[in-house]
Parts: structure tokens; sequence; C-alpha cells
């Protein structure tokens, strides 16, 4: 598998192949053989070569700070391929379109569950859904069939479900 | 590159419901090619298999390197014109591979009226000369036509765009270093003398193939003289004395094997060169593009999904993610060839045209296809918008892709209505190929729209003489025009005019785009100058 990591504002690309406690670091063309093993959770003991280096690693968030020796490297791990996680937009309350009100498939009082559909805009020959974007309670509905609506105006108010202590 | 993350519910029953319906759209396109290939019916393929004739099909594919695909152009074209006698408009044409490199292939089919031209025959043979032309591509004709359907002559042959014209591109093509290959395997009968005469090199089959200005009947009518078709143009004749063919074949096959050779000795240069990666299967199921497009055409849809299961690997780089989000843009990799793509995700605003404008440029500096997956029911319309200057941003979009000239490819999703049509590479800005998924839909304004705003026009008519409209009157003004827009605007009424290249299955949008990228990387990409851009 391939790594990248950034230590002291430089990314590193390296490969890493596994076979038991033996790595196989692939760093700049050179390839490191190295072997580990876990004293106790946090300490390690690493062959390279001929030397052997005992070290302690602490994790803060996405960093690691390896102690070794006396000094401390601080190393982080970064992701510059794949998956990335896209943050899927949260349906809002507001009309995405100018256009008119068709259909309001809620009243004031109901409760409703997040991906309810609350009112259906039409414009420009598409019909665009207002969907509750958490569970709640209607308490307020802005506009009635036929409206006229703009852009950015909020369609539904929704007093949110708090959360069970 | 980033990965697109999907959220599609596939056992959601909305997405069944979509698939369903889906299948049915995919099976009876499906129907549509099979009928049409069968060409004339039972009865003209055993007449003309008796006369030792290869099917028009038959023919292209032993012309065609073993296991290689044929991206057929229009097999629905004459969909339900000319009283539907003219299935595939009688010609077959296409891009195919012939010791490993692409040629365009224009086959008459005879079974059809014998192979004669209806308007929309010539318009289909013109197109495949035009994807020829545009891509450097050479031509290669299996004639076997009776020239002109003579009772649509004036639909035929005098404008510009008529038959004539089939003659003036070969001359032109030639010019430009684009062989033009003729192989005569019927009749070639007045204008359709010229194809094989236009040609650079020709083959003629013995027994079948004729080539004359005018046939027997017409010569015994101006002169009296009695002659038969093979010694008035048959091979011997051509090959022996007049020198209107190069190469003389035993029977069809013979000739598939020397235009085969041929092709083989063309020396066409080498190819553009793009960084091409080996092609990876996207992460999700292609054809689960089906429970994807929901069967209301109102309902939108996140394009995302789709692009998803067009690309590489799912991979997407997108730009501008959070700017003008109605129009996606970003870079993916189809078949392993570096693509842009430009998708509609809702109505155009300004900021999504001036953001499609700045990515087309993006593409058009590095030399990168562009695609286009359209599905748009317009510009936005509205007081603010137009005061906002939605017409110039709109231009300016409208300009780049003109102006484009690196390969572009049009796909259109879903709908295609009004100047949207024209910002995301409709038929009117030269794609290389512009392909419909069966539920598209291609007006120049919704249906309702047009019947509204035609409604409005009459009623101020009559406001101004004193009257109303009764509901009855409103109605008599309103179904004809929601049926003709309903009509007109399905894929097969425009796929049959020839206004695409082919209504295609989603799950084939991958190939198709791929094999439309490698054809055009026979011809060079220009660099890019834009005209003026209203600021």
């Amino acid at each position: 598998m391939f790594i990248n990591y950034e230590h002291n504002s430089h990314v590193y690309n390296i490969e890493v192949e596994r076979k038991k406690n033996q790595y196989f670091v692939t760093y700049n063309n050179n390839i490191y053989t190295v072997e580990a093993h876990e004293i106790k959770p946090g300490y390690l003991k690493i062959r390279l070569g001929d030397r052997i280096i005992k070290c302690v690693i602490s994790e803060n968030g996405d960093n690691r700070f390896v102690f070794i020796d006396g000094d401390v490297f601080r190393v982080k791990r970064i992701q510059l391929t794949g998956m990335k996680k896209s943050s899927r937009k949260e349906g809002d309350l507001t009309s995405p379109i100018s256009g008119r009100v068709v259909r309001v498939k809620t009243k004031k009082g109901d409760i409703v569950k997040k991906g309810d559909v609350l009112m259906v805009i039409e414009s420009m020959k598409m019909e665009y859904l207002i969907r509750a974007p958490y569970d709640g309670r209607i308490k307020r509905i802005n506009f009635r069939e036929n409206d006229q609506i703009d852009m950015g105006e909020i369609t539904v108010e929704i007093e949110k479900k708090r959360k069970k202590q | 590159m980033d990965v697109i993350e999907s959220h599609i519910n596939t056992s959601s029953k909305e997405f069944k419901e979509n698939y369903e319906h889906y299948e049915r759209l995919v099976k009876d396109l499906k129907e549509k090619i099979a009928k049409a290939a069968k060409g004339g019916g039972e009865e003209k393929i055993r007449l003309h298999k008796s006369r030792n004739k290869m099917l028009v099909r038959e023919r292209i594919e032993a012309l065609l390197d073993p296991n290689t695909p044929f991206m057929e152009f229009n097999p629905l074209a004459a969909y339900d014109m000319y009283d539907n006698k003219a299935p595939c408009a009688g010609i077959v044409t296409g891009i195919g591979i012939i010791h490993g490199r692409e040629v365009v292939i224009v086959a008459n089919d005879a079974t059809v009226t014998g192979g004669t031209y209806y308007p929309i025959t010539v318009k289909k043979h013109l197109r495949a000369q035009e994807i020829a032309m545009e891509n450097n591509l050479p031509c290669i004709y299996l004639v076997d036509s009776g020239g002109a359907f003579l009772p649509m002559q004036d639909e035929v042959f005098p404008d510009r765009e008529h038959f004539g014209r089939i003659f003036y591109n070969q001359a032109r093509m030639s010019a430009m270093g684009i062989p033009q290959i003729a192989v005569v395997m019927g009749s070639c009968t007045a204008g359709g003398a010229y194809v094989p005469a236009m040609s650079d090199e020709t083959v003629i089959v013995k027994g079948t193939g004729t080539i004359f200005l005018g046939g027997p009947p017409l010569v015994k009518a101006a002169t009296g003289e009695e002659v038969t078709a093979e010694e008035l143009g048959g091979a011997d004749v051509h090959c022996r004395q007049s020198g209107v063919t190069d190469h003389y074949a035993e029977n069809d096959m013979d000739a598939i094997r020397i235009t085969r050779n041929i092709v083989e000795n063309l020396n066409r240069p080498e190819k553009t060169r793009l960084d091409v990666t080996k092609p990876e299967e996207p992460l999700y199921d292609i054809k689960e593009i089906y429970g994807i497009i929901p069967k209301d055409l109102r309902k939108p849809f996140d394009v995302k999904e789709i692009i998803a299961r067009i690309v590489d690997g799912s991979k997407f780089h997108e730009f501008k993610a959070l700017y003008g989000t109605t129009l996606v843009c970003g870079f993916a990799r189809i078949m392993g060839y570096p693509v842009g793509i430009l998708a509609n995700n809702g109505v155009l605003f300004s900021e999504s045209a001036l953001k499609g404008t700045h990515f087309i440029e993006i593409c058009c500096q590095r030399k990168i296809p562009l695609v286009f997956l359209q599905n748009i029911t317009g510009f936005m319309v509205g007081k603010q918008y137009e005061a906002g200057g939605i017409a110039k941003d709109g231009a300016k979009m409208v300009t780049a892709v003109a102006c484009a000239q690196v390969p572009k490819f049009t796909v259109i999703i879903g709908g295609s209505f009004g100047a949207g049509n024209y910002g995301m590479c409709g038929r009117a800005y030269n794609p290389r190929q512009l392909w419909m998924w069966p539920n598209a839909r291609i007006s120049v304004m919704g249906g309702e729209q047009a019947a509204n705003v035609l409604l409005t026009v009459k009623r101020d008519q009559l406001w101004r003489k004193g009257k109303i409209l009764s509901e009855e009157e409103e109605k008599a003004i309103r179904d004809p025009i929601l049926k003709k827009y309903e009509k007109e605007g399905s894929p097969y009424y425009s796929t049959a005019r020839i206004w695409d290249d082919g209504v295609i299955d989603p799950a084939d949008t991958r190939m198709v785009l791929g094999l439309g990228i490698s054809a055009a990387l026979n011809a060079p990409i220009p660099d890019w100058k834009p005209g003026v851009f209203r600021m």
C-alpha cells in the first residue's frame, strides 16, 4: 500500500509491503527491510539492518508523536488519493429556486421525520422537493399552494426534536 | 483522484420502480433497432441472396477486424417516416476498425427500395462524411444503390445539402488527404456512378457490380441501342476498358479481401497522443443508471450519480464544486482517455454559465476532450436574472462551446430545452457525436410552456377586440400544441431525422464515448482561439 505522510512541512511518499513482522518499505527507489515488534501498546522495537531502535508513539488526532532516544518527531498521515468523504449537502428549508408552490404536504403541528417531503415547488419545467433536514415539529408554513416563492425564501419552519438526555 | 461516493439506495421502492420502467424503455429501443436492422424484409433478402450477394451487415462484419466494435450511426433513421418503407434509411453508416485503424463505412442496403436515396438517406450519408472529415478518417463506400429516390427528387437533388454534396465532399476529403475508397457491389446508377468515379481507389464485383450514367432502359429510350447491364457497365468493361475501377473481384468476399488490402497500404499518419491510462471499470454498476433516472422527467436527479457510473474508477476531480452548483464540471477518465465533463444539475444561472465557460477554456488550453451530459430545461428566466445579465453570461458559455476545437461529445440524458441546448453543445455546436438516451426529450421549450405562451398571445389579441376565450376554446388551442410537442420531443422523432447520431442504452455510454474519443484522435487538436466574450 502507498502511504503519504508529512513531517517538517515535507511530504514523504512511501510504499509499504507487510509480511508478518517484516515490512518492506520503498522510499526514493530504495527498499528498506524493517522488522517491528510491539512490546506493549505504544512501545515498539524496530530492527533496521543491524540497528535496533526502541521508540514510543503517542497519538493526538491525525498527529503521531514518535519519541526516539530523547528526540521527538511529529508525523502526520495525509491522504493524497482515494476516497474523499463527500459531504452530502443537508437539505435546508429555503427555496432553491424562484417558482410556484404546487403542493404543501404538511400542516402546522405535524411531526415530521428527516427526509419527509414538505413542499413541492415548480419552476423551469422542474419540480423541486423541500425535504425535512431533521426530525421535528412544524412550527410555521410560510407559503400556500399557488403562491409565488423567491429563491432563498424560507418555506417551512421546523422546531427541531430535542435529543433525549 | 477523489472517488464519487454514491448515495443511491438500490433497494428502495423508488429505485426499483424507476429501474423497471427504464428496462422497458431499453427493451423497446432494442426491439426497434433489431427490426430496422432487418432492412427491406424477408422477401427482398431472399432475392438479394439469390443474386449471390451478401447482406449489408454481413459485408460490414466481414470487412472489419474480427471481434472489434462497429459504432453504428442512426440505426433508427427514417423511423416512422415514408410509411416505414425505409428502415435504417436504406443505408448503414458507422466507424469500424480495419487493420487496427478507424475508418468510416457507408454501405447501401439494396433490400430497401433498391438502395435508393430518400431525403433522410442523403442526410445520413452526408453526416457520415462529416464525421469522417472532422475526425480525419478514411471513407469506405460499399455501393449498392439505384441512386436518388425519384418520387422525392425535389427533396433529394437540388439543394446545397442534397445528393451533389456527396461528391463535393469526396473531392474535398481527397484533397485533405482523407482516402476515398469505393467498392461496387451492386448498381451504381446515374448520380450513384460518381461515388466510385470520385474515389481514390475502387473495387468492383464481377457479375453484380455495375456502373453507368444511364442504365439499359434509358439507353434504349435515348438511342435505341439494346445492351445488358453487364455489357454496359460491368466489372470487365470498367477494369479492362474504361479504367473507372481499379480492382476486379470475383465475388463479395473477394472484394472485401481486396478492400482490406487497400486499407493496409494507406500509410495513415500517427494519431494524436493524449495522456492515456489503463481503462478501469466504474465502482458502481453502470446499469444502476436505470434506477436513478426518475420516471417523471420533471423530477431532478443528482448527475454526479450518473458521472460515478460512467467514468473510470468513479474517480472525479471536481472543479469549483461550491460555485454555480447547477453545472457540475470536472476532470475524469473514460476508457483511459482524459476528459473534461460538464453536466447539468439544475437550471443554468449566471454563475453556472461563467463556471462552464472557465472550465471549457481550461480544457481547450490543455487539449482535453469535452463530454457534455445534457439535462437542461434552460437558462433561468425572470426580472432579477435578466437584470443580472444572464443573457451575456449565457452567451459567454455559448461562445466557448462554439469555439472549442477539442473533440466534443454530447449525451442528452434528460431534457434538452431552449438555449440550454446551445450552452450544452447541442447539434448546432458540432459535437463529434451526439447521443440520446431513450428517456430524453428535446424541444425549443416544454409543451406546457409553449401552449401557455401561445394562449397568452391569443388572449391579448382578443382582449383588444373586447372578447375573451371560453374554456373550450382555450382547450382547443392548448391540446394540439401539447400533442405536437409530445410527439416531436421524442428521441425517436429526433433520431429518425438525424438530429442526433443515435439513441443508445445508457449502459453503452462509456463504450460509445471511448470509441468516439479514440476515433477523434485521428485528427490533430487545434489551439484555443475564442471569439469576443461579452463582459
